[in-house]
């Protein structure tokens, strides 16, 4: 496989060399062979971030609305005849010609107008709710971090190990992603080139109680864990293989997916790969002045359908169609009228697309209806909540309970049935006497205990790790059937706290985490 | 990784005069922090000098010698001579313009490399960040607007706004030029609010932001209407300006949200940007969200309550007294107990332009050669930050690197496995390796530069004890200390050291004391450019 030469271009060609002095023996080298497991069956994600807010009315046109949106974008509408039909009403941008065959495959879905209430129009703010999966602006945890957090709670510290010798989730290029953010740390390891080897210097330094010293511990476990995932995800990369020969050399995308394929079949156990494409921020020149049909989108919806293609592609030659799926995720739509920069400003709801043979042909959410008068600024409306993707991604694809999925969000989750072509012998939703539940947990400024009562008087209360009181949230009669009962937690000192729930018909207890 | 939780809040959150030691380890704290590279040289004068004549100097912002051309494709303007004024040539410009964006390029790291005991290029970098402008296409627009931030860099803040709300280059980042009465783009009105001003508070209704509302995106897109640029990539025209056009400008009045007192912005033409501006700038919220800015990027990213009640509220009332002047509010921090408080010393990861110039400045690495040869490995420079996470002039997003953000990571998220691989590669390369090599000439440390500003050079133990000084902001172990004095004196007794450098001492021209020497300086230093505690400051 071709390796990436990035490096050459920049004038700094050997810097990629390792290299030791002999005379040399300060570093410590302590890198554990764990053996590849080839039989993993595990499930993988693989998520692409449309980064700087897609156009989903010039990606998935409803036809039914194309006179209307044609007068309100008059100067980017793509004509209707060159739009590539996938049903009755909606048709592709014509740069998606991949997609389009994926969809006419049963390998891809769409989710129409996923947004999620009041959206916010910065990136910066939009960002951070898709990748928290939360509303609350002072959260720090992402979506997948949260699920991590519940099967490892220890981690960064103890991992790898020999259970979990591979990272959790790998972010392609050179940042991970903002959705791995656990309590204690990132999940996901960050990888430009799947081929290069890590043999750092190990550090000794100490975390003394202060700010510097959260560095110091920050920085030994990135050493020594980029020394440990590195040179397992190389081994991956070196026994893996890729078949297709659809990947375009030229394609970013395609590139880093070609690597995910290459990691997946050389044994990786990653669960999640996130990938960024950027540039979707079409503010000006969205389509070319002299070409509608040519322009910074139809690139980028190119490069995206393409890339995927080929990827789809590879899993299907590689036999891994049924282990992977696939998602894209962008932080807003665009408004329905374009600008006069030939560029569409930030939006409201926009299509999500999943893919993979496990995903099926299915079109979710209705289509988008355009007025033949709109308000200034206006977007598309939200249809489907965002979080109650992830929600059913989880439940489907990853086989979490309810009980564990519904903790990490703070609005009552809904879910949805997709996503759920290979699952076979799902886990049933383990009913348990326990009704009581704690959302979102860990919670900031405020969550809520859900629980099942008869008609009876109840008292629910926030206990300390020491036992103590530490305050009534509710105390009265209910009548029979759930509650949701508020709690306000923006005092409560950070910590660990138990939620006890007195009942005529019984006690019932839950762990509940105060973060900051 | 670890929770925050376990953090000791700051002991001392008073602004009042810091009255404690100013001792090397202090001076170190106040250099590291406001330069990119200070030499030991220059953190001894500091406390010869003293706190405050040191932070007196530290205000000085020298004025600089625009870049120069030094590269054949430049049609017009002669080699050795500044372009900055040159139109462009006809036909093909784009040559042109390629040699003029690796001038500039270069020109950026240059006035880094070079920077004395002045925090300019602090500043210039804090406002690179805070407006995040990509360079346009005419280089010449894109140096007026690093020299913009440049000329106030310490200077009115509500001035420096109202000048880039109208500078070219920006015009063109942010859509400006297409902002038009029929039709207007909303793009800079929204980050004028967002970013550059007020701040956006939580979201407390439907397009409401705390601060302002979609409203006044809207109603600021429309005042904002009506300007374009003249003279881009020009064959005749020397440098691009912006103009006013009253046919683009929307003439209505424009009403303004609850946030800004209902206020209304009647039409003023080409005045009516700053009418508007003003209005911004009378809600105290501006500088509180300036303020914190320049909190998390001199202190430290954790805003605890109390941090923001005393310090930053303190910040904003001097920014207020003083007119939104900048200089004022940081002479006042610089001074402040708070900032030489044990808990922030060494509380910010380096940013790759840190760590690049942590280096070179440090170490006496600056290219003395040709002008071509100088600006090529100036050029290197940036692309090496580049490689590790900060490509100067083109930041990732208009928000500027996540790492100044980003909650709750902040400074953590310049470093992961493939950043903390190309530090390191970076550290060998200048040092154990050839470092840049341009025509056959190189540019790395300088360790025996190095070396001769050192009190005890001969004693392996005080030359340790000088470098951990010189490079972590809060020392090191007595293991890591140790290892690298064991390193230092290739793991024989200490005596063989002093012998070594005793004996280069007398035969100073002689590379076959001098070697061993460097090379044993240059190993050291490896290994402290790898080391966590060299990654912050």
């Amino acid at each position: 496989m071709k390796r990436r030469d990035f490096v050459k271009n920049l004038s700094l060609a050997s810097i990629g060399t390792p290299f030791l002095l002999n005379d040399l023996k300060f570093q410590t080298i302590s890198k554990p062979l764990f053996p590849i497991q080839k039989s993993a069956e595990d499930k993988v994600l693989v998520i692409i971030r449309l980064g700087g807010g897609n156009d989903g009315l010039s990606t998935l046109v409803p036809l039914e609305s194309y006179d209307n949106l044609a007068n309100h974008r008059s100067n980017i509408i793509i004509p209707e005849n060159d739009l590539l039909s996938i049903t009755n009403t909606l048709a592709f941008h014509p740069a998606m010609t991949g997609m389009r065959n994926m969809f006419n495959d049963g390998k891809l879905s769409i989710i129409q107008n996923v947004g999620y209430p009041e959206q916010n129009r910065s990136h910066f703010r939009s960002t951070d709710i898709w990748d928290k999966g939360l509303m609350e602006p002072n959260a720090t945890t992402g979506w997948m971090g949260r699920n991590f957090d519940n099967s490892f709670p220890n981690f960064p510290e103890d991992y790898p190990n020999n259970s979990n010798p591979d990272p959790f989730a790998i972010t392609m290029g050179s940042e991970v992603s903002a959705t791995c953010q656990g309590l204690m740390g990132n999940f996901s390891h960050s990888v430009n080139d799947p081929f290069d080897t890590f043999n750092l210097s190990e550090s000794t330094a100490l975390n003394d109680g202060t700010y510097y010293g959260a560095h110091m511990e920050y920085l030994t476990t990135i050493i020594g864990q980029t020394n440990a995932y590195g040179s397992q995800v190389n081994d991956a990369a070196n026994n893996g293989s890729t078949l297709s020969n659809k990947y375009d050399d030229n394609n970013p995308l395609a590139v880093q997916l070609r690597y995910v394929a290459q990691m997946i079949s050389g044994g990786l156990q990653t669960k999640v790969y996130i990938l960024n494409i950027n540039g979707f921020d079409t503010h000006d020149s969205q389509v070319s002045s002299s070409d509608v049909k040519q322009g910074n989108h139809t690139d980028l919806l190119k490069t995206l359908s393409d890339a995927v293609e080929a990827f789809q592609d590879d899993l299907a030659l590689l036999n891994l169609e049924q282990r992977v799926a696939g998602m894209t995720y962008s932080e807003f739509g665009r408004q329905i009228a374009s600008n006069a920069s030939l560029g569409t400003d930030h939006g409201d709801a926009a299509p999500l697309f999943m893919f993979g043979s496990c995903v099926g042909q299915l079109v979710a959410g209705s289509d988008p209806v355009i007025g033949n008068q709109i308000q200034n600024q206006e977007g598309l409306p939200m249809e489907i909540d965002f979080r109650d993707v992830y929600a059913s991604v989880l439940k489907n694809w990853f086989q979490v309970a309810e009980d564990d999925i519904q903790p990490m969000f703070e609005h009552e989750v809904t879910y949805y049935q997709f996503l759920n072509g290979c699952t076979t012998g799902l886990k049933e939703d383990t009913l348990t006497n326990n009704s009581l539940m704690v959302y979102p947990n860990p919670a900031i400024s405020s969550a809520k205990v859900r629980f099942e009562s008869e008609n009876e008087w109840t008292r629910v209360e926030i206990i300390d790790i020491n036992g103590s009181l530490i305050d009534v949230i509710y105390e009265g009669n209910l009548t029979k059937g759930e509650h949701h009962i508020p709690m306000n937690v923006q005092n409560l000192a950070n910590g660990q706290y138990i939620i006890k729930v007195n009942k005529r018909s019984g006690i019932e207890t839950k762990n509940f985490i105060k973060a900051k | 990784m670890t929770s925050d939780q376990s953090i000791d809040i700051p002991v001392s959150l008073s602004m009042s005069p810091y009255s404690g030691n100013f001792t090397e380890v202090e001076a170190g704290h106040l250099l590291r922090r406001t330069m990119f590279g200070a030499t030991l040289q220059q953190i001894r004068d500091a406390v010869t000098n003293g706190l405050s004549a040191t932070v007196s100097s530290l205000m000085s912002i020298p004025t600089l010698n625009p870049p120069l051309t030094y590269l054949p494709e430049e049609q017009i303007a002669s080699f050795g001579q500044t372009w900055v004024n040159s139109v462009y040539p006809s036909g093909d410009s784009q040559p042109t313009e390629n040699a003029r964006r690796a001038s500039i390029a270069a020109w950026l790291m240059e006035n880094i490399n070079n920077e004395g005991l002045s925090i300019a290029e602090k500043m210039c970098l804090f406002w690179q960040n805070h407006f995040a402008a990509e360079a346009s296409f005419d280089s010449r627009a894109t140096y007026n607007y690093f020299d913009l931030i440049r000329t106030y860099a310490l200077g009115d803040f509500k001035q420096l706004i109202k000048e880039m709300t109208i500078d070219p280059n920006m015009l063109f980042f942010l859509n400006g030029v297409s902002n038009q009465s029929f039709s207007p783009n909303e793009n800079y009105a929204r980050e004028l609010l967002e970013l550059y001003t007020i701040g956006k508070g939580p979201q407390i209704g439907d397009g409401d932001y705390t601060n302002y509302k979609e409203q006044d995106v809207a109603a600021g897109a429309k005042i904002l209407t009506g300007w374009t640029v003249e003279g881009m990539r020009s064959t005749s025209i020397s440098s691009p300006s912006s103009s006013f056009n009253s046919l683009y400008h929307s003439a209505t009045s424009k009403q303004l949200s609850s946030h800004f007192g209902d206020a209304v912005i009647t039409n003023a033409g080409a005045q009516e940007y700053e009418n508007y501006i003003d209005i911004i700038f009378q809600q105290p919220a501006v500088a509180n969200f300036i303020c914190t800015k320049l909190y998390r990027y001199f202190v430290n990213y954790d805003i605890t309550q109390d941090v923001q009640d005393t310090v930053i509220s303190q910040m904003a009332s001097t920014l207020i007294a003083n007119n939104y002047v900048i200089q004022p509010v940081l002479e006042e921090l610089f001074q402040s107990d708070h900032f030489f408080d044990i808990s922030v010393r060494g509380a910010i990861i380096k940013s790759p332009i840190e760590i690049i110039f942590s280096i070179f400045n440090t170490s006496f690495a600056k290219p003395e050669y040709d002008l071509s040869t100088n600006y090529e490995m100036y050029l290197t420079q940036y692309y090496y930050a580049g490689f590790i996470g900060q490509n100067y002039a083109a930041p990732p997003n208009v928000g500027g690197w996540p790492a100044y953000y980003q909650s709750p990571s902040y400074s953590k998220l310049w470093i992961n496995s493939t950043f903390i691989k190309q530090r390191f590669s970076i550290a060998y390369y200048l040092t154990l390796h050839s470092g840049i090599e341009v025509n056959n000439n190189f540019l790395k440390v300088d360790a025996l530069q190095l070396l001769s500003t050192f009190v005890s050079p001969s004693d392996p133990i005080a030359l340790i004890d000088e470098l951990c000084l010189l490079f972590f902001p809060k020392g090191a172990s007595a293991s890591e200390k140790l290892l690298l004095k064991n390193i230092l004196t290739d793991n024989l007794p200490d005596f063989e050291w002093t012998l070594q450098y005793n004996e280069y001492m007398a035969n100073q021209n002689d590379s076959s004391f001098s070697d061993p020497v460097k090379i044993r300086i240059e190993s050291v230093l490896y290994q402290i450019f790898q080391m966590p505690e060299f990654q912050t400051i």
